[in-house]
C-alpha cells in the first residue's frame, strides 16, 4: 500500500466513523441521561433517512439548497417523534426494572422498522448528492469524493457543538449532572423530566442528521436501522455507555477499521465490529473511557 | 390430579391430527400449523431457561434456532446423512455455538448482556447471509429430503413426542440444585456470589443448555418446512420467543409454549382475514409487547407469585 | 487461641486517586468476637469489601487461614470459608425464607450442578435449614415469602444464610442497621448467642458504641485511612486519639 493510498483510506474510513459517531453519541447521549438503552434508536435513524429520501423527492432540483433544507427540516422532525415518543411511552418506565425497559424499546423496533416497511416498501432507495458535493477532491493523486469530505467537516462540527453544549451551558451542566448523579437531580430544583425529554429529543436529532447524511452517502434500505444500532452498540461498548468523548473515539476505531478490513477480505469487514468489541469486553468491560460500575 | 390433567390434555394432543386429517386438505393445513406450534412452543420454553428462570435477557436465541435449521439443512442436503442423525445434531451444534457465545455473553450482566447477544445474533445472520458457497446466502437452502414415513400425522406425532421428551428433561433441570441455583442468581446476583456460587459458569452454562434446546427446535423447523433461510437467524425471530414468554407467563415452565402457541394462532387468523395484515405481523407483535410492558407487569409478577409459592 | 484466622497486611487502596487506606495492619485470631469502627465514609463496608473479594486491594496482602487470598473472587474465598452479612439486607426476595437458607446450603455442598435430582427431595437439607431458622428465631416464617418480611426479619435471614454456610469466620456488617432499639437488643443477643453456641470467628461493623463496647472483646477503630487504634474495649474508650477523631463529636 503506497502512502498516498493509506491517506486516502485513513479520510474514507474517518468519514464513515464522523457518520457513526453522530448516530452513536445520539445513543449514549440518551443512555447517559435516561439510563435506557433506546433499541429503536436506530429505527429513528432509519426513518430520517427514509424521510430525507420522500422530501428530496418532492424538492427534486438537486441544489445545495434543497439538501440544507433536508438537513434543516428532516433531524427537527425525527426529534418530535422522539418527543411523542419519550412522553407517551418511555416516561412511564423509567421507574421500572430494566427488563421492562429493555422490552419496551424493542416493542417499538417491531413497529417502527415495519411501518417503515409499510410506507417506503422493500427497495433501495437513495438521495441524489447536491451538485456541489457530487464531485470529487484530489488527495494526492487520488480521488476522495467531495460528499465525505463534507461528512469529515460535520462530523467534527457536530463533536464540538456537543462539547459546547455539554461543557459550556447551564442545559450542558445540568445534563452531565444527570449523568453522574441522578438522584440528586431532583432536590436541586431541576425538572428532571424536562432535561430527559429534551435529551431524548436531542438523541433522536443526531439520530435524524445521520440518516439525512447517510441517504446521500449511500442507498438505504430496511435493514441500515438494525446494522446502525448494532455498530453504534459496538462504539458505546468499546467508548463506554454515556460517554460522548468515548463515543467519538469509537466510532473512528469502527469507521477507519472497517475500511481498512474492506480491502483483504470484501464483505466479511462487517464483522470488525464484534472482533474490536470482543477484545473491548475481555479486556475492559466497561469501555475505554467509561468506569465499572460499583 | 394434575398427572390426570396432563395425561388428558396429552390423549387429547395425540388424538388431535387424526381428528383434523378427516377435514380434508383444510384438516391438513391445522395439522401443519399444530405442528409448527409445538416447534415454536419448544423454541419460547428454550429461550425462557434463561429469560424467566436465569433472568437473562437475550435478545438474540434465534441464533441457535437458525444453527439447529441449518445443520439439519446442510447436513442432509449436502452430506446426505439421514434425518434422525441429522437432528441429532442440530442441539450439539447449537451447543457448541452458545458455548462459544456464552463466553463472551455471561461476562456482562442486565443491559449490557443483552445488548451482546443481539450483536452476537447478527453476526451469526450476517455470516449465513454472506456464506452463499456453504449456505446459499440469502436464497437459503431448499428441498431438505423427507423421510417416507413423516406423513404430516407422523411428524406431528414426532415432534410431539419430542417437545414432551424435552418438557420432562427442562421439568427435571428447573426442579433440580442446578434449577434452584440459577434461580438464585436471578433473585440477587450479588448475593448469590457471596454465597459461594460461581455465578459465570452457571449462567453460561444455563445458556447453553438454552442453546441446544433452541438448536433442536430448529432443526424440527426446517424439516416441516423443508427448507432453511436467513429469516430462522433474524433478530426479528427472536422476538418471538420473547413475546411467549410474556404473554404465557415468564415464570412458568409451559407457559411460554402456550403463549407460543396463542401468538401463532393470532398471526393465522391474522393471515385468513386478509392477506395484507400479515405485512403488519410485527406491528402486530410490536403493539402487543408494548401493551403487556405497560399495562400487564404487575400481573406477570402476579402469575409468577402463584407459580412460586405453590410448586417451585 | 493465638491462631490467626485473618490477617490484612499492609493494606492499601484508593479509587480514582483518592486514597481510601493507607498501609493498615491487623489480625483477626481464631474464636475472637471484635468490632471495627469508625466515623462516616472512613471505609468500614469497604474494608470487608476488600477482604471478601468483591474489590482488589491496590497494594498488600490478605491472608485467610494461611492462604493470600487476593485477587480471589468471591465465590472462592466463600468456599474457604468465610461469609458476610450485608449492611443493606441482601437476601433473594422472591424466594421463601427457606429456601433462601436451602438454596445456600445446595451451593455450600457443591451438589448444585447436578441437574437430575431434585432438590426438593434433600430431607437433609430441609432439615437443616429448619433448625438454622430456628436458630435465628425465624422458624415460624419458614414458608413465607422473605421479600415481605419486616426489615428487622429480613437483617436476621441475611445473617441465617450467612450462618448456613458454616463459615470459619464470620462478617456482619452493621447487623443492627435500621432497627428499633428493641430490635437492637434482641439481635446483638442473638450475635453473642450464636457466636457462643457455634464456635465462631466473629468480625463486625458497628455503628452504636453501646452494642460495640457490650460485646466485642476487641476493638479496632479506622479513621484518616490508617487504623488509628486497636485493643479492648477498656482500651479504646480510654484512647485520647480516639475520643477526640470519633468518639469526641459523638458523645
Amino acid at each position: 500500500m503506497t502512502f498516498e493510498y493509506f491517506v486516502f483510506m485513513l479520510l474514507n474510513g474517518l468519514s464513515q466513523g464522523m457518520l457513526l459517531f453522530i448516530i452513536a453519541s445520539g445513543l449514549s447521549l440518551v443512555f447517559g441521561v435516561l439510563r435506557v438503552i433506546n433499541f429503536a434508536h436506530g429505527s429513528l435513524y432509519m426513518i430520517g433517512a427514509y424521510l430525507a429520501y420522500s422530501l428530496s423527492a418532492t424538492l427534486t432540483d438537486g441544489s445545495m439548497l434543497s439538501f440544507l433544507a433536508l438537513l434543516v427540516a428532516v433531524p427537527p422532525a425525527v426529534a418530535i417523534l422522539g418527543f411523542v415518543v419519550e412522553v407517551t411511552l418511555f416516561r412511564r418506565v423509567y421507574r421500572e426494572e430494566h427488563l421492562l425497559q429493555l422490552l419496551l424499546t424493542y416493542s417499538l423496533v417491531l413497529i417502527l422498522d415495519d411501518v417503515v416497511r409499510v410506507i417506503w416498501g422493500g427497495d433501495p432507495r437513495n438521495v441524489a448528492r447536491p451538485d456541489l458535493l457530487a464531485g470529487s477532491v484530489d488527495i494526492m493523486g487520488l480521488a476522495l469524493p467531495t460528499y465525505n469530505v463534507f461528512i469529515l467537516v460535520i462530523g467534527p462540527v457536530i463533536a464540538l457543538g456537543l462539547w459546547l453544549l455539554l461543557y459550556k451551558t447551564r442545559t450542558g451542566n445540568i445534563i452531565r449532572a444527570a449523568v453522574s448523579f441522578p438522584d440528586t437531580l431532583g432536590a436541586l430544583g431541576v425538572n428532571v423530566s424536562r432535561v430527559m425529554t429534551a435529551t431524548f429529543m436531542l438523541g433522536c436529532w443526531l439520530a435524524g442528521l445521520g440518516g439525512v447524511l447517510v441517504a446521500a452517502l449511500a442507498s438505504v434500505d430496511l435493514g441500515i436501522g438494525m446494522e446502525k444500532i448494532i455498530e453504534s452498540f459496538a462504539v458505546v461498548v468499546i467508548g463506554g455507555l454515556g460517554s460522548v468523548g468515548g463515543a467519538l473515539l469509537g466510532s473512528l476505531i469502527i469507521g477507519v477499521g472497517i475500511t481498512f478490513f474492506q480491502l483483504p477480505f470484501g464483505r466479511w469487514a462487517l464483522v470488525f465490529p464484534y472482533l474490536v468489541m470482543a477484545a473491548v469486553l475481555i479486556i475492559r468491560p466497561w469501555g475505554l473511557f467509561g468506569k465499572p460500575e460499583r | 390430579m394434575n398427572w390426570i390433567a396432563a395425561a388428558l390434555v396429552l390423549i387429547l394432543l395425540v388424538s388431535l391430527p387424526f381428528v383434523l386429517m378427516k377435514f380434508g386438505k383444510i384438516g391438513e393445513y391445522w395439522v401443519w400449523v399444530s405442528t409448527e406450534m409445538i416447534i415454536m412452543g419448544l423454541f419460547a420454553m428454550s429461550l425462557n431457561l434463561i429469560l424467566g428462570f436465569g433472568g437473562m435477557v437475550s435478545f438474540g436465541h434465534a441464533a441457535f434456532f437458525g444453527v439447529g435449521a441449518y445443520t439439519v439443512a446442510l447436513l442432509m442436503k449436502k452430506a446426505s446423512v439421514p434425518f434422525y442423525l441429522a437432528l441429532a445434531a442440530a442441539p450439539l451444534v447449537a451447543a457448541i455455538a452458545a458455548t462459544i457465545i456464552g463466553w463472551f455473553c455471561v461476562r456482562l450482566i442486565g443491559l449490557y448482556f443483552s445488548i451482546l447477544t443481539l450483536a452476537f445474533g447478527q453476526l451469526l445472520y450476517m455470516i449465513v447471509f454472506q456464506w452463499y458457497t456453504f449456505t446459499g446466502g440469502d436464497d437459503g437452502i431448499h428441498g431438505i429430503p423427507r423421510p417416507e414415513i413423516l406423513t404430516p400425522t407422523n411428524y406431528y406425532l414426532l415432534c410431539l413426542l419430542i417437545f414432551v421428551m424435552c418438557f420432562m428433561l427442562m421439568r427435571m433441570i428447573v426442579n433440580s440444585s442446578f434449577g434452584l441455583t440459577i434461580r438464585t442468581v436471578r433473585e440477587n446476583m450479588e448475593r448469590s456470589k457471596f454465597i459461594g456460587i460461581n455465578v459465570r459458569s452457571y449462567q453460561w452454562l444455563n445458556f447453553i443448555i438454552a442453546g441446544a434446546f433452541a438448536g433442536l427446535s430448529g432443526g424440527l423447523f426446517a424439516e416441516l418446512n423443508r427448507f432453511a433461510q436467513t429469516e430462522f437467524l433474524h433478530w426479528s425471530k427472536s422476538a418471538e420467543p420473547i413475546l411467549a414468554s410474556l404473554v404465557g407467563g415468564m415464570y412458568s415452565l409451559v407457559g411460554p409454549a402456550i403463549g407460543a402457541a396463542v401468538l401463532m394462532f393470532l398471526k393465522i387468523i391474522l393471515q385468513q382475514a386478509h392477506k395484507a395484515l400479515i405485512e403488519t405481523w410485527a406491528i402486530v407483535l410490536g403493539c402487543i409487547l408494548l401493551l403487556v410492558v405497560l399495562f400487564a407487569p404487575s400481573g406477570l409478577v402476579g402469575i409468577y407469585r402463584k407459580v412460586f409459592s405453590k410448586s417451585e | 487461641m493465638a491462631k490467626p484466622v485473618l490477617e490484612v497486611v499492609n493494606l492499601s487502596k484508593s479509587f480514582d486517586g483518592a486514597q481510601v487506606f493507607n498501609d493498615i495492619s491487623y489480625t483477626v485470631e481464631e474464636g475472637e468476637l471484635s468490632s471495627i469502627i469508625g466515623p462516616n465514609g472512613a471505609g468500614k463496608t469497604t474494608m470487608f469489601n476488600l477482604i471478601t473479594g468483591h474489590l482488589v486491594p491496590d497494594r498488600g496482602e490478605v491472608l485467610f487461614m494461611g492462604q493470600d487470598i487476593v485477587g480471589k473472587q468471591p465465590f472462592e474465598i466463600v468456599k474457604l470459608g468465610m461469609a458476610r452479612a450485608f449492611q443493606r439486607t441482601s437476601i433473594f426476595p422472591r424466594m421463601s425464607v427457606l429456601e433462601n437458607v436451602v438454596t445456600t446450603i445446595i451451593t455450600r455442598e457443591h451438589g448444585n450442578l447436578n441437574m437430575f435430582k431434585a432438590f426438593r427431595k434433600r430431607d437433609k437439607v430441609y432439615s437443616e435449614a429448619y433448625e438454622l431458622l430456628k436458630s435465628v428465631e425465624l422458624e415460624g416464617m419458614a414458608e413465607r415469602q422473605s421479600g415481605v418480611l419486616a426489615h428487622g426479619n429480613q437483617k436476621r435471614l441475611d445473617i441465617a444464610i450467612a450462618l448456613a454456610l458454616k463459615p470459619k469466620l464470620l462478617l456482619l456488617d452493621e447487623p443492627t442497621a435500621g432497627m428499633s432499639p428493641e430490635e437492637r437488643k434482641q439481635t446483638v443477643e442473638l450475635v453473642k448467642n450464636l457466636w457462643e453456641r457455634l464456635d465462631l470467628t466473629m468480625l463486625f461493623i458497628e455503628h452504636d458504641m453501646d452494642i460495640v463496647f457490650g460485646i466485642s472483646q476487641k476493638v479496632r477503630v479506622l479513621c484518616y485511612k490508617t487504623l488509628l487504634a486497636e485493643g479492648t474495649p477498656e482500651q479504646i474508650s480510654a484512647n485520647p486519639q480516639v475520643i477526640e477523631a470519633y468518639l469526641g463529636e459523638e458523645v
